[in-house]
């Protein structure tokens, strides 16, 4: 079992700017609480990843307004796992070439709205 | 209980039964399944489909059971016409005039191309989409579910896939649009991407819109 708390400030560490990163999500620390050290392992190492810009973003060119920026001004990384046969996806937001702002947790339901918001498809 | 089978698909007949018995748990007009769980003996999960504008949580006995909900709205998509062409539903489904457009479909391209890279050959399940829209704009035909596992186990690699794409973009934008809207929408999609060639996928996307204008002037 992960703890909430660590994984906010280890997830944190490897983003390592200035600008602290929003983690969102409806049910964020019950989704973190079920996370075994492998998984929550597997998660930051993509983070790293993510980073060292090994893995590849969505840009949407859309013009919409998503709270302080444009659509067309983000790029979003998508991350899905499972537990017991539940998906679960994080999308990982940064505004292009600046700084990373939101890190969304949640089920399909959560994913649905937030995809939406980021006009994803 | 309406079995639609254009295709003449072996259906397993004991998953017969067993799909008609979830269907009946579920309290909707519009409901179906489809996808391995009725022609093939191992499966992964069972796909059910809800046409339902409620926002109520739909729930059956069995574990390996993913429900999804369809809205009203959404009848007219590519991704519906696809999943009930070949399927059993608990009555005969509603059916809405298809309206697809060029521009969805390179929003398809546009994210299954960065995921396809993200997940390289452990791919199979988000590249639906991606081979549905093609098929779709290539041949003018919506592939069911069975024809769309068959056509994705005919790709052994990503790169494979990369490759069908790239060739089939070119030739389907020759045929789908003019040139003078080629150059608008595809140069406009370029300039998203030029920023972000240190990334394969924005560098590939980058590529290819080139090569769809270049070809639409040709």
């Amino acid at each position: 079992m992960v703890s909430p708390e660590e994984f906010r400030k280890k997830a944190g560490a490897i983003v390592a700017q200035n600008y602290k990163v929003e983690f969102l999500g409806k049910n964020f620390d019950q989704i973190v609480n079920l996370l075994t050290d492998t998984k929550a392992e597997k998660i930051y190492n993509w983070l790293e990843e993510v980073i060292h810009k090994k893995i590849q973003p969505i840009v949407i060119s859309s013009k919409k307004q998503y709270k302080d920026w444009k659509v067309n001004e983000l790029l979003t990384f998508r991350y899905q796992f499972s537990i017991e046969n539940v998906e679960y996806r994080i999308l990982f937001v940064k505004v292009k070439n600046s700084i990373y702002i939101e890190f969304h947790l949640g089920d399909h339901k959560y994913y649905d709205k937030v995809r939406k918001d980021l006009s994803l498809t | 209980m309406i079995i639609y089978n254009p295709q003449n698909e072996t259906l397993l007949k004991e998953r017969i039964k067993s799909a008609e018995e979830l269907l009946k748990q579920i309290p909707a007009k519009y409901c179906f399944i489809t996808g391995s769980f009725l022609y093939k003996k191992k499966y992964h999960d069972i796909d059910i489909f809800v046409i339902s504008r409620s926002k109520r949580e739909f729930v059956v006995n069995n574990k390996k059971a993913k429900i999804t909900v369809i809205d009203f709205n959404d009848l007219h998509s590519l991704f519906y016409r696809s999943v009930s062409k070949s399927c059993i539903a608990k009555n005969i489904l509603p059916a809405k005039q298809l309206k697809v457009t060029f521009s969805d479909y390179w929003n398809v391209i546009n994210e299954a191309i960065p995921t396809l890279m993200n997940e390289k050959d452990t791919y199979h399940k988000n590249v639906r989409f991606l081979i549905l829209y093609t098929e779709y704009f290539r041949a003018g035909e919506v592939l069911d579910t069975f024809q769309l596992a068959r056509k994705i186990e005919q790709f052994k690699y990503y790169k494979e896939i990369l490759d069908y794409v790239k060739t089939e973009i070119v030739k389907i934008t020759k045929k789908e649009i003019k040139f003078s809207y080629a150059k608008r929408f595809f140069y406009t999609q370029a300039g998203y991407y030029k920023d972000l060639q240190e990334y394969d996928a924005q560098s590939f996307l980058y590529g290819l819109a080139h090569d769809a204008v270049k070809t639409a002037h040709g």
